[in-house]
C-alpha cells in the first residue's frame, strides 16, 4: 500500500491530510515537526512526504535539505499564500511540489495523485541513511558523525564539506568545486578558508591528521575521499 | 604658575590618562580627572571642550573648566571661541600666542593651544588649552595636548555610537514587535481559515462521500473555527478602538456579584472541564462601570488560565472597602518566567517560551489593561514558576462624574 507521511504542527491539518488521503486508499502517517518528520522518512521510507514549512524544531525547508541527503522521495511543501519565497526555498532545498495554504481538499488529492504518478515513472532511490567510511559514520537523518562510538562535533560548515566527500566517494574534487559549493562563488579563490577548514576537520576525524585516510591530498588537484 | 613646573610628559603620564579613559563612566568625567592630574606638568588655565555641529558649522561648547588665573574673570576672559571656529574650518591644529610675553596684564595676552579632535579625518569637535600670559606651549606639551585630544576623541566617539546603538537597538525591539504581531496575526488569521476552507472543500468533493458522523466531526470543526475568526477579529477591533479611543464605555451601576454569576454560566458552558471556585463577600456595594467590558476582562484571564494553565482551578475572589473594589484571580499552573512579567500587558506581546501550538493574539491582555484604565482601575499580575499566576484587578469605588471624566480622559489618549 502506499504510504504517505503528513507534516504539519497544527493537528487540524495533519486530520485534514489524513481523512482526505485514507479515503484514496493511502496509508498515512503524521508527525508534529520536522525531526520527527526526518526519522520518519529515514526509518519507514514512505512513498510521499507531504510537509508544511513554519513548523517548530525543524522547519520544512531544512527537513527537506536533511532527506535529499539519503533519498529521493516526493516532497510536496505546504506553503502560505503570498510566500513566495518559502515556494523558491522549497523548490531550491529539493521538493517536487507546493500547495498553496488554504487549498481545497480536491486539489490537493489531485496534486498527491500527479506527484505520485511521476514518482512511479522514475526509479526510487532511497539510500541508506548511514554514511560509513573506515571508522566514520554519518547519520543523514540526524546530521550527526561518529569515530567509532564517540560522537563528533562539527560546525554547519565543517558538516557540509564533510557531506561534499561523502556524496562524491572515490571523486577528486577541486578547491575550486569545493569553496563554490560550500561558501558560495565569490569564495573561489579564497583557498586559505579551505585549508583551515580541511585541517580542522582532519583534527576530529582523521586518527593521525597528518596521515589523513578520509579526507586525502592530491596535490595540485584537490582532495578526495577514497573509495574502500 | 611659572615655567620652571612644566616637565616633559613620561611614559607613566600617558598610561595614566589611558586608564582614566578605559575606566571613567564617559569622557567628560575622564577628561575631568584628566585635567587635575596634568596640571601637576602640564600648564593650563582654561580647558575647554567645543563639539562640532557640522551640518549647522557650528561649535558648541560641552566641557570649560577654570583652574588659574582666570577664575574670577568669568565670561570676560578668552574661551577660544575663534580658534575653534577656525579649526571647524580647517581641522587643523592651532596655536596662537603673543608675539611677546605679557605679565603685566595676563588675562588679555591668552596662549591658546586649540586641536581638532578628529576620528579617521572626521571632526567631532575641538579642544583649547589656555594661559594667560604665558608660559610659551613646549613642542612636548603640544604633543601631549594631542595626545590627550586624540584619546578624548575616541571616547567621545564611543559614547556616540553607544548611543545610537541603543536607539536603534530600541528601534529594533519596536519593528521585531510590529513584525512578531503581523506574522502572529496572518499565522492566527490563515489558520482557521485553512481550516475552514479545507473542511469544507472535504464535505463538498464529489469523488467522494462521508458517512454522517464524519460529516458532523468536520462541521463541528468548521464551527469552532469559525468561533476563533471571530474571537481574533474581536480582539484586533477591540484594541485597535480602545487605542484610539473610539470604544466608548457603557457606564452604569454594576452589580458584581450578579455580573459574577452571569459569567460563571457562560465558563461553564464553554469550559465544562474548568472547576471556578468564588469568594463574594455578603454585601458588596454596586460599582459603576461597563458590565459588558469588566466581564470581558475577567473571561479573558478564565480563557488564559485555560490555555496556560490547563487542568488548574481558577480562584476568584472579591473584597470591598470604602474607596476600592478588588478581583482576584489565581490560577496554579506553570507560572510565568519573571522576566516576561513587566511585558505581559504591552500590545502583541506573548511568552516566546509557550508552546507554539497554544493560540493567541498577543492582544487580550491589553485589552484587558486599557479596559481597566478606561475605569481608572489598575490591573496588576504577580507570578511564581511552579505556583501559579494571580492577577490583580483594583477599581475604584466612584462617583458617577468621575467615571465620565476618567472616560474622556481615555478617549484623548
Amino acid at each position: 500500500m502506499t504510504l504517505i507521511l503528513a507534516v504539519d504542527d497544527e493537528t487540524l491539518y495533519q486530520h485534514l491530510l489524513k481523512v482526505n488521503l485514507e479515503k484514496e486508499g493511502y496509508e498515512v502517517i503524521t508527525a508534529g515537526d520536522g525531526e520527527q518528520a526526518v526519522e520518519i522518512v529515514a526509518n519507514r521510507n514512505p512513498d510521499l512526504v507531504i510537509m508544511d514549512v513554519m513548523m517548530p524544531k525543524l522547519d520544512g525547508i531544512s527537513s527537506c535539505e536533511r532527506i535529499r541527503q539519503f533519498s529521493n522521495v516526493p516532497i510536496i511543501m505546504l506553503t502560505a499564500r503570498g510566500e513566495e519565497q518559502d515556494r523558491v526555498a522549497g523548490l531550491n532545498a529539493g521538493a517536487d511540489d507546493y500547495v498553496v495554504k488554504p487549498f481545497s481538499a480536491t486539489e490537493l488529492v489531485a496534486r498527491v495523485r500527479a506527484v505520485l504518478r511521476r514518482a512511479h515513472s522514475t526509479e526510487q532511490i532511497t539510500q541508506n541513511r548511514y554514511f560509513v567510511h573506515g571508522n566514520l559514520k554519518i547519520d543523514f537523518a540526524r546530521a550527526e558523525v561518529w569515530k567509532g562510538n564517540k560522537p563528533i562535533f562539527l560546525s554547519a560548515t565543517e558538516y557540509r564539506l564533510l557531506i561534499q566527500f561523502a556524496q562524491h566517494i572515490g571523486e577528486v574534487l577541486s578547491s575550486e568545486d569545493l569553496l563554490v559549493a560550500i561558501w558560495g562563488p565569490q569564495y573561489r579563490e579564497d583557498k586559505e578558508i579551505l585549508w583551515v577548514s580541511i585541517a580542522r576537520l582532519r583534527q576530529k576525524l582523521e586518527d593521525e591528521p597528518h596521515n589523513p585516510q578520509h579526507i586525502v591530498t592530491r596535490p595540485g588537484l584537490g582532495y578526495i575521499m577514497p573509495a574502500e | 604658575m611659572n615655567n620652571n613646573r612644566e616637565t616633559a610628559p613620561q611614559i607613566e603620564h600617558l598610561y595614566a590618562i589611558n586608564q582614566i579613559l578605559v575606566h571613567a563612566a564617559g569622557w567628560k568625567p575622564a577628561l575631568e580627572e584628566i585635567s587635575r592630574m596634568v596640571r601637576t606638568f602640564f600648564i593650563f588655565d582654561n580647558l575647554v571642550v567645543y563639539k562640532a555641529d557640522i551640518q549647522n558649522q557650528n561649535m558648541e561648547v560641552v566641557f570649560a573648566r577654570a583652574v588659574g588665573r582666570g577664575k574670577k574673570a568669568e565670561a570676560d576672559i578668552s574661551w577660544g571661541e575663534d580658534i575653534a571656529n577656525a579649526i571647524l574650518q580647517g581641522k587643523q591644529l592651532i596655536l596662537s600666542e603673543p608675539i611677546k610675553e605679557n605679565n603685566q596684564d595676563r588675562l588679555t595676552s591668552p596662549h591658546i593651544l586649540g586641536l581638532p579632535l578628529l576620528i579617521s579625518n572626521k571632526l567631532l569637535g575641538a579642544i583649547m588649552f589656555i594661559r594667560f600670559g604665558g608660559p610659551y606651549f613646549t613642542e612636548s606639551g603640544v604633543r601631549l595636548a594631542q595626545y590627550i585630544a586624540n584619546q578624548i576623541a575616541l571616547a567621545m566617539e564611543r559614547e556616540e555610537l553607544a548611543q545610537s546603538y541603543s536607539l536603534l537597538a530600541e528601534q529594533d525591539r519596536q519593528n521585531q514587535l510590529k513584525e512578531d504581531f503581523i506574522s502572529t496575526i496572518t499565522h492566527e488569521l490563515r489558520n482557521p481559515l485553512g481550516f475552514i476552507k479545507g473542511y469544507t472543500t472535504t464535505l463538498l468533493r464529489s469523488d467522494t462521500t462521508w458517512d454522517q458522523q464524519t460529516q458532523s466531526e468536520f462541521l463541528q470543526i468548521i464551527d469552532a473555527e469559525t468561533d476563533h475568526l471571530q474571537e481574533l477579529i474581536d480582539n484586533i477591533l477591540d484594541s485597535a478602538r480602545l487605542q484610539s479611543g473610539q470604544l466608548k464605555m457603557n457606564f452604569q451601576y454594576v452589580r458584581l456579584d450578579a455580573m459574577l454569576n452571569d459569567l460563571l454560566l457562560r465558563a461553564k458552558m464553554n469550559f465544562p472541564e474548568l472547576s471556578i471556585k468564588v469568594l463574594i463577600p455578603e454585601k458588596l456595594e454596586p460599582i459603576i462601570g461597563d458590565s459588558r467590558r469588566l466581564s470581558q476582562v475577567i473571561e479573558n484571564i478564565i480563557s488564559n488560565a485555560v490555555k496556560y494553565a490547563p487542568g488548574s482551578v481558577v480562584q476568584i475572589n472579591l473584597s470591598q472597602d470604602q474607596n476600592r473594589t478588588v478581583i482576584l484571580i489565581q490560577d496554579f499552573g506553570p507560572g510565568i518566567p519573571a522576566e516576561y512579567i513587566p511585558r505581559l500587558f504591552d500590545r502583541f506581546f506573548r511568552n516566546p517560551d509557550q508552546s507554539p501550538t497554544i493560540r493567541g493574539s498577543g492582544l487580550g491582555l491589553y485589552i484587558c489593561k486599557l479596559i481597566i484604565h478606561a475605569h481608572a482601575g489598575e490591573i496588576l499580575v504577580k507570578s511564581k514558576l511552579g505556583e501559579g499566576t494571580q492577577f490583580e484587578i483594583i477599581l475604584p469605588n466612584h462617583t458617577s462624574e468621575i467615571m465620565t471624566s476618567a472616560s474622556s480622559h481615555e478617549r484623548v489618549i
